[in-house]
């Protein structure tokens, strides 16, 4: 059994599977699909942009194109734009994101290979939330790859990779800029599991500030090249802005639109920024918390960002569920796994059943839809508050014989 | 433009001081005497000398068909009565005329018999569709209007009009829909009639409302020479009166049919006073309790007749000229000019960003790839530099 | 001060203690109530599906589109009109009598159309499925709207064959040329703000698909039809005239659409008051009268005769509607509109000696397309969840969905408490202490379980894709047979596994048992809202049968305990009538109820049988 998991076999395996999936058809039927693809990271409206772009129409001056330049230029370059070839692409990126997530997990257990590698790569390349987003062709793809890939650097202590994959992922998805303080304190630090042993932060402190300027370069010259492609910065409100101000209202699997449709006018500023700040106020608790592993609150950032943004795609969530199984030594102490399994199993089947009777099928509304996605949010916040349970529970040790650990 | 009104300016000025220091009373009161001779002993006349009457229906679609025909059915009887269309400012928020499911096209009846067009070919619908929205309506009331509209949708009164307002349409608690997408409240309304009062817009009001509680929507009016008159109290509904089954539709509502009904036997000559008319409504037949506010208005209701605000002024009064232009202009010119000296320059400052963002060429596609192959190329460097610097 | 500082200090300490207690008592309380909560709710539920045709349930229908304003209008179709109809129906008659092909009657009614002065056109369509292939010839017409631009259009349909025994032959001759004479008269009208679009569809239910399918481009692999000559712009409603006797006594409103999909309820109330107040027709829900009940036991008293007489009409419509709900069927032609988001019903002419014929329906159907004409956007979304138990009353989502919904939850209940058990075992080993049980923790291995459960699901796919196929149609009594040993003799495979180590890891029969109940339960849950009949009838087949799976410890008493599960499971192999039918309602028309019962009910049986089968 043990032996049939190992990476070197069922790693390419998988890849060919996903391979095999990618060049059917099915990519033509999912790329409409709101819950697989946000207007951030649509492939129809990527294919727009660069159609705009090539025919000499700022492609930003609409409302449709919120990609970053970056796409722009890459698929005008180098990158082939035929769907096929994308799917490809698309699928080469998820296998890249697995092949991070098991050097992320072989780095934190300090060993070359492990048993469990092949499980983990299964866990990220099965992952249905994961795999039907990059079948639709959803850039969002990319934004798991690149967190995945600045998570890796990070464990190993490779600093300019790490920081350069964060600078492209805050490119193409300004609300991960939540990752960069745990990516930070992982660099100063070590990906080592330390839950059961809490203790005070033992990096080197001083190295952050360096580390944090080495970014804003970083950062500074990608925004840079993204203006130079553009041809001026009126790419900034159409795409970073876009996740603040939330110009469209095209349904999604999260918390936000909803909100913002049946909002009132003069409301909406402060509402935004309520959301927006919501957003922040747990990166500072969550790293202070987890000061002694900060991989493990990078973790639960991401839950709190697939939960919480402002596009989300289902591939949002799925990578916080993926990741999970970096941690197993969080599974004796979760409270709950099997009612998030089936909340999940119900907002998984309910969100396209609402989906197609309101807008197919016209026998239900938006409500309908909205309430699928509050039951998708619910079971996202139980993952995420089961998992930060578990990893403060695991500290405080074995159950004893008539003691009883709560929470207050 | 400020060229040409200088002289106009000057010769306001003039006239106004003029006015204001002119000491010969008695030729007003010579005038004044004799016109009160003829009037009858007793009654408390009032004091207009031209009526006016802002008609709304203020819902769309073919099922409302009854709120045109109401506004059409007063339309029809302050004309009668001597109102010309000039005076009279008319919304319609739906074309039931021309609506494609009328089977009587460019026709509208108010009676299940279909005797009487109120359409016809002699009607002059001023706001008409979209137009009719509650800023639309407001700006009509205060006056306050772009210098582009023209005058016949201006509500052009002074401080001698008696105004007739008429609304209907779907309404509740202290609101009124217009068009299906906004409201009016009770409160704007009655801050608009404010307005007008301190503007000088008016001389005594008419209020009449058919719809859902629509005695709320006078209960917030505080200005004075204002009677009210409503369909239906609070918590109330205001009822359809009949259908007719070949237009397929209700055709009119209880409140306003009756009073319709009864001002039928109106002339331009009669006596019959507002509580002639307030004492017809019979809630039996209307199907919901109308109500009559006259607490803000000056004289008795059987004082008052119905002509006062239904039909065309029959009386004149010979002022002093100069006087009336003084009264009448402060408000509405320069509200205008200050307009427009704004708008000018907007229109150039527009037309000057437009040319703008026409005048450079398209930029050739060579330059748009070299940008883009600089943005690879600086992607690659950086990546090659990060991979390189291990 | 002191004294009182630590007093104060208890106080803060004690209530967490005393929270930690109450929310252990609670639970302790729940968990030990847990089996007495369960069946209240199987009960609770059951109880409630029962009581759906009770008359204290329903409420009286209402029409809550301010628009329709039904049978506010005068009728004019009139005693010209139906001459003209007995003259259509004459020369019907003609092409019956001389077998005329459907191309034939097609080029006739488009003739007929064009005579009228209204574009008219034919389209041919061939079927291609495992049970041959399935041919005609369609005839429609687009009148268009005289004053506006043709963006909207109202369908009035009847198809060749009535729906009389759900297409068994009887011809729709009536339903025909009442069509045709109502399009002779409704062209005089000028007031229509939509299309007005007249099809005539072939055979029973294939002919309509055929033209919906081309009218909307929809790709549909196994037809071939012409491409539609006349366009014309969204269909919102559509009338369905089914007129096969000579006259009738009743028009019967049938509604269900396929896959469970119904029509809005405006649509048919408006139908109900204008067939009523306008045409003086009494309306039927379906094509049965209430049968005066004879027999009711005389110890009743006489004041509930009358309840029982309603529950006993009103429950043979609630089974009917499940009947055609829950097999995603629909119950005719006009079922077929819903997938497009048509609201649409069937009007049938229930076949009697008199009093009414063309007169009435023609009176009828032109007020009803008033009532339609005016309608200014769709209707609203609120009124799609009912069950219309008699065609003035109905029930509210709220009064029959709970019902399934709490069966639903029961099963949930019981596989959460399996689950939670499956980590729990008394601690055997040390007997000598009398005190209560010390339980051991153990292992789950979900993995396995899944996999059982995943290969159910597989042999489920691999069962729709035996039946799929054209050998078994041909070979249906053989093929049945056959499929039917080889699947129950497949799960016997379980009774190679070995029996585990208890104490160490939970037996795989209660894991299996436990995640077959979660996921029937959240099956269940969500059918509701998509088919609330499947999903009641799936509460009813599921609910026990998979709540009592247990496995025990002779092979005799597996072997007898799964037996009756098979049964329940491939039961519906043996209803060849039934299943070629499902089958043919998937290949032409998607009804997705066939692939529905073999990929997702059969497994879900099959994995309680294999809880029989495991070992303990």
């Amino acid at each position: 059994m043990k032996s049939s998991l190992d990476v070197s076999l069922v790693f390419p395996l998988l890849v060919a599977g996903r391979l095999l999936l990618a060049l059917t058809s099915l990519s033509d039927a999912l790329k409409h699909n709101h819950q697989l693809s946000s207007p951030l990271t649509s492939y129809l409206n990527l294919q727009e942009g660069i159609y705009l772009f090539q025919n000499g129409i700022d492609p930003y001056s609409g409302g449709v194109f919120r990609h970053s330049p970056l796409f722009l230029s890459l698929f005008t370059t180098v990158l082939p734009r035929s769907r096929v070839i994308s799917s490809i692409i698309w699928t080469l990126s998820d296998a890249l994101g697995a092949w991070a997530l098991v050097q992320i997990w072989r780095t934190r257990q300090r060993v070359a290979q492990t048993s469990r590698d092949g499980l983990i790569a299964a866990a990220y390349l099965l992952n249905p939330y994961i795999f039907l987003s990059t079948l639709a062709l959803s850039t969002s793809t990319f934004e798991n790859t690149f967190a995945l890939l600045a998570l890796m650097f990070a464990a190993k202590g490779a600093a300019s990779p790490a920081l350069l994959a964060a600078a492209f992922l805050l490119q193409i998805s300004l609300s991960s800029v939540l990752l960069l303080a745990p990516l930070l304190l992982l660099i100063a630090s070590s990906p080592i599991s330390q839950l059961a042993s809490p203790r005070p932060f033992a990096g080197n402190g001083k190295k952050i500030i360096s580390l944090l300027i080495e970014f804003l370069v970083f950062t500074v010259v990608l925004t840079l090249a993204s203006a130079l492609v553009s041809g001026g910065w009126s790419w900034v409100p159409q795409t970073w802005g876009a996740s603040l101000t939330l110009p469209d209202l095209t349904p999604n699997v999260g918390l936000w639109w909803y909100f913002f449709t049946e909002m009132f006018d003069h409301f909406r500023p402060f509402f935004l920024m309520v959301f927006s700040v919501h957003l922040l106020i747990y990166v500072a608790p969550v790293c202070i918390k987890f000061q002694y592993d900060p991989l493990f609150a990078a973790f639960i950032l991401l839950g709190i960002l697939g939960t919480f943004k402002s596009y989300p795609t289902m591939a949002d969530p799925g990578l916080f569920l993926s990741v999970i199984s970096v941690f197993p030594e969080l599974y004796p102490y979760l409270r709950y796994p099997i009612v998030t399994t089936l909340l999940h199993l119900h907002a998984a089947l309910l969100m396209p059943l609402f989906h197609h009777l309101w807008l197919n099928q016209g026998t239900a509304n938006a409500n309908f839809f909205y309430a699928s996605t509050l039951v998708f949010a619910c079971a996202n916040g139980a993952a995420l508050t089961d998992c930060i349970w578990a990893g403060l529970r695991i500290a405080i040790g074995e159950p004893q014989e008539g003691f009883v650990v709560v929470q207050e | 433009m400020l060229v040409v009104s200088f002289p106009h300016l000057l010769l306001f000025l003039f006239s106004w001081t003029w006015g204001i220091l002119a000491t010969t009373p008695s030729h007003e009161e010579i005038v004044g005497e004799f016109f009160n001779q003829n009037a009858h002993a007793g009654s408390s006349t009032s004091n207009h000398t031209n009526n006016w009457a802002v008609l709304v229906c203020s819902s769309r679609y073919w099922f409302n068909y009854r709120h045109m025909a109401n506004a059409l059915g007063m339309y029809r009887t302050v004309k009668r009565l001597g109102i010309p269309d000039s005076n009279i400012i008319l919304m319609l928020a739906d074309d039931a005329a021309c609506n494609s499911r009328n089977r009587f096209p460019g026709s509208v009846y108010a009676n299940p018999g279909r005797g009487l067009d109120l359409y016809g070919d002699n009607i002059e619908v001023d706001y008409r569709g979209y137009e009719v929205t509650v800023e639309n309506f407001i700006r009509v009331l205060t006056g306050r209007m772009e210098p582009s509209v023209p005058r016949s949708k201006r509500l052009l009164t002074d401080a001698r009009s008696n105004i007739f307002v008429y609304m209907t349409g779907h309404g509740g608690n202290e609101f009124l829909k217009f068009q299906d997408n906004e409201e009016i409240s009770a409160f704007d309304i009655a801050d608009a009639f404010e307005q007008m009062w301190q503007k000088k817009r008016y001389n005594e009001i008419l209020f009449m409302i058919d719809t859902c509680q629509a005695n709320t929507m006078y209960s917030k009016f505080y200005s004075p020479n204002i009677l009210a008159t409503g369909s239906a109290k609070l918590d109330q509904n205001s009822y359809s009166y009949e259908n007719d089954n070949d237009i397929g539709v209700s055709v009119i509502d209880r409140f306003t049919h009756y009073i319709l009904e009864y001002m039928e036997q109106i002339n331009k000559t009669s006596h019959e006073s507002m509580a002639d008319l307030f004492a017809s409504y019979d809630p039996a037949k209307i199907h919901s309790d109308p109500g009559v506010r006259a607490d803000l208005f000056g004289r008795p209701l059987n004082e008052v007749r119905i002509t006062d605000f239904f039909g065309g002024v029959s009386q004149v009064e010979v002022g002093n000229g100069g006087d009336g232009e003084a009264r009448a202009s402060p408000s509405g010119t320069t509200e205008e000019e200050n307009s427009s000296s704004e708008e000018r320059p907007a229109v150039a400052v527009n037309a000057s960003q437009a040319q703008q963002k026409v005048a450079p060429p398209s930029r050739p596609a060579k330059w748009r790839m070299t940008r883009a192959w600089g943005g690879v190329l600086l992607l690659g460097v950086l990546v090659g530099w990060v991979g390189f610097k291990r | 001060m002191n004294a009182l500082r630590a007093r104060l200090r208890a106080q803060r300490a004690d209530p967490n203690i005393v929270r930690i207690h109450r929310k252990q008592a609670l639970v302790a309380v729940l968990t030990r109530r847990l089996h007495i909560i369960k069946i209240t709710l199987f009960l609770v539920g059951y109880l409630w599906m029962a009581a759906i045709p009770s008359p204290r349930l329903g409420r009286g229908t209402y029409i809550d589109e301010n628009a329709l304003g039904p049978g506010q209008v005068n009728t004019y179709w009139n005693w010209g009109d139906v001459a003209n109809a007995d003259r259509y129906l004459e020369q019907l008659e003609g092409l019956r009598d001389n077998n005329a092909t459907s191309e034939e009657r097609a080029d006739f009614l488009m003739t007929e159309f064009l005579k009228l002065g209204i574009p008219a056109s034919t389209q041919n369509y061939v079927f291609t499925s495992s049970a041959g292939n399935v041919q005609g010839t369609n005839a429609y017409a687009v009148l268009s709207s005289p004053r506006t631009s043709g963006t909207e259009a109202m369908v009035i349909s009847a198809s060749w064959i009535s729906r009389t025994g759900e297409g068994d032959g009887t011809l729709n001759l009536r339903g025909v040329s009442t069509v045709l004479a109502l399009a002779n008269f409704l062209k005089k009208y000028s007031l229509w703000a939509k299309d007005l679009v007249f099809v005539i569809s072939d055979n029973y239910v294939d002919g309509m698909q055929a033209w919906l399918s081309a009218y909307h481009g929809a790709i549909q692999s196994n037809l071939q039809a012409d491409e539609l000559e006349l366009a014309s712009g969204v269909i919102w409603t559509a009338l369905n005239i089914d007129y096969p006797g000579h006259s009738f006594s009743h028009l019967g409103i049938f509604h269900e659409g396929i896959n469970g999909r119904l029509p809005n309820q405006d649509l048919l109330n408006s139908f109900q008051q204008i067939s009523k107040w306008t045409g003086g027709v009494p309306v039927l829900v379906y094509d049965h009268q209430d049968s005066p009940q004879t027999d009711i036991p005389s110890w009743i008293p006489s004041a509930y005769h009358e309840e029982i007489r309603a529950y006993a009409y009103q429950s043979k419509n609630v089974l009917r509607h499940l009947g055609y709900q829950a097999r995603g069927r629909g119950s005719g032609v006009h079922g077929l509109f819903h997938q497009f988001r048509i609201d649409a019903f069937t009007m049938f002419g229930l076949p009697a000696t008199g009093p009414h014929g063309f007169h009435a329906i023609g009176r009828i159907v032109e007020s009803t397309l008033r009532t339609t004409n005016n309608l200014l956007e769709r209707l609203h979304a609120s009124f799609f969840f009912y069950i219309l138990t008699t065609p003035e009353r109905f029930l509210k989502i709220g009064s029959f969905l709970p019902s399934a919904v709490l069966i639903s939850v029961a099963m949930m209940f019981g596989g959460l408490r399996i689950w939670s058990d499956c980590a729990w075992i008394p601690d055997l080993s040390d007997k000598k202490e009398a005190g209560p049980d010390k339980w051991i923790q153990r292992s789950r291995p979900v993995i396995p379980v899944l996999g059982i459960m995943l290969s159910t699901y597989m042999l489920g796919v691999v069962l729709f894709s035996a039946i799929t196929t054209s050998w078994f149609i041909n070979n249906q009594t053989v093929a049945s047979t056959l499929l039917l040993i080889v699947v129950s003799t497949i799960p016997l495979c379980a009774l190679l596994i070995p029996s585990q180590d208890a104490s160490r890891a939970a037996p795989i029969s209660q894991l299996l048992k436990a995640l077959n109940l979660c996921f029937a339960s959240t099956v269940i849950s969500i059918i509701t809202v998509v088919n609330f009949s499947l999903a009641m009838s799936l509460a009813i087949l599921l609910g026990i049968p998979l709540s009592i799976s247990s496995p025990s410890k002779t092979l005799s008493l597996r072997l007898a305990k799964f037996a009756p599960y098979i049964g329940l499971a491939l039961g519906w192999i043996c209803a060849s009538d039934e299943l070629r039918k499902a089958l043919w309602d998937w290949e032409i028309l998607g009804v997705w109820f066939a692939p529905f019962v073999c990929i997702v009910y059969t497994p879900l049986v099959l994995q309680a049988g294999l809880v029989c089968l495991l070992p303990l």
